[in-house]
């Protein structure tokens, strides 16, 4: 097989969506379960990313995070740092972090206004 | 020995933690060299994809006429992940046979879905021994449906034939609700069929049988 690592082909450029400056709100129940969650240290962010994949295409990925070496947007909400990576921008502006209550199903969930579907679990949106 | 040719793409991706990245898109489990179906929301065939580990990058083989259509659903979904693509159909040949095809030194050979596949530069390429309505009747004794005739982006893979491209256990990829229904509540809708001639709605047809997709 032909790999093309000569200069008969070069790599396709990848047409990146343009960063977006993200808003996002959060619930007072996030808020109230995020400062049981950090206490008063405010060393670490919350990170809130999409991965390819899932139900419906994309999904969300929140973690507690000290550094991290994706590009980010850093912002403060409520007090505290929540962190977007920018290529995720263009899918995340205008989320609303919150939380669910539940024995099943429970804990943060994301609302979504550029989400045109989502699947069941609420983890996966297209 | 029977050697087919047909109009194949062949992309190639490098980056980080590429087959998980294709396993979360698919409907087979990716760990390694496999044939795997891209899917839409609506379960409906977006290419039916040969993923193929070489050196430290994926050759992914599928046809070329749903290649804009599958490069499109990657690309968006790289979301600034290290990945590079490369089309490098023009450069190579891509063969099916039933039997391992005796290639030039640097093809890649593939255990797929539909037969022994290889993969060889267009300068070396592999002498043709099966004429399309060879390879038709070959696939009609074995059931095997083919792009441009039963696999289509009007179907999903469960009704054309793919069953077995469908990872009964694994969850989480683009259409995996439905066909998960579809299979844990029986209703299979239509499916791939052998059957005799004449037939009005074959798909494929053959000297004596044809392939259609009926409601069963």
């Amino acid at each position: 097989m032909d790999c093309g690592t000569c200069e008969t082909t070069g790599p396709m450029v990848v047409v990146q969506p343009d960063e977006i400056q993200v808003e996002l709100t959060m619930s007072d129940k996030a808020t109230e379960m995020l400062q049981q969650a950090f206490g008063d240290d405010r060393s670490h962010a919350l990170l809130v990313g999409v991965l390819s994949g899932g139900c419906s295409g994309y999904m969300y990925d929140l973690q507690i995070v000290e550094t991290t070496d994706t590009a980010c947007q850093e912002l403060t909400i409520n007090g505290f740092r929540v962190l977007v990576p920018s290529a995720s921008s263009h899918l995340l502006n205008g989320i609303e972090i919150d939380y669910v209550d539940r024995m099943m199903g429970g804990g943060f969930k994301i609302n979504n206004p550029n989400a045109s579907s989502s699947c069941g679990c609420g983890e996966s949106f297209a | 020995m029977g050697v087919f040719t047909f109009d194949a793409s062949v992309l190639l991706l490098q980056g980080d933690d590429l087959l998980p990245f294709l396993d979360g898109l698919t409907t087979n489990k990716v760990d390694g060299p496999c044939t795997t179906v891209f899917t839409n929301l609506h379960a409906k065939i977006i290419d039916v994809c040969e993923v193929i580990p070489f050196n430290d990058q994926v050759v992914l083989v599928g046809f070329e006429a749903s290649k804009s259509n599958l490069i499109e659903h990657l690309r968006v979904r790289f979301l600034g992940r290290n990945i590079t693509l490369q089309d490098v159909s023009h450069l190579n040949q891509v063969y099916l046979s039933n039997k391992i095809v005796n290639a030039p030194e640097g093809s890649l050979h593939h255990t797929s879905f539909f037969g022994k596949m290889v993969i060889c530069s267009t300068a070396k390429p592999v002498e043709v021994t099966w004429s399309e309505n060879d390879f038709t009747e070959y696939r009609i004794q074995e059931l095997l449906p083919f792009y441009g005739h039963e696999i289509s982006s009007d179907v999903h893979p469960l009704a054309c034939g793919l069953g077995a491209l469908v990872h009964p256990q694994k969850g989480c990829y683009i259409g995996q609700e439905i066909l998960t229904r579809m299979r844990s509540r029986n209703k299979m809708g239509k499916q791939l069929l052998r059957v005799e001639n004449p037939v009005d709605d074959a798909l494929t047809v053959g000297k004596t049988q044809s392939l259609v997709i009926r409601r069963v």
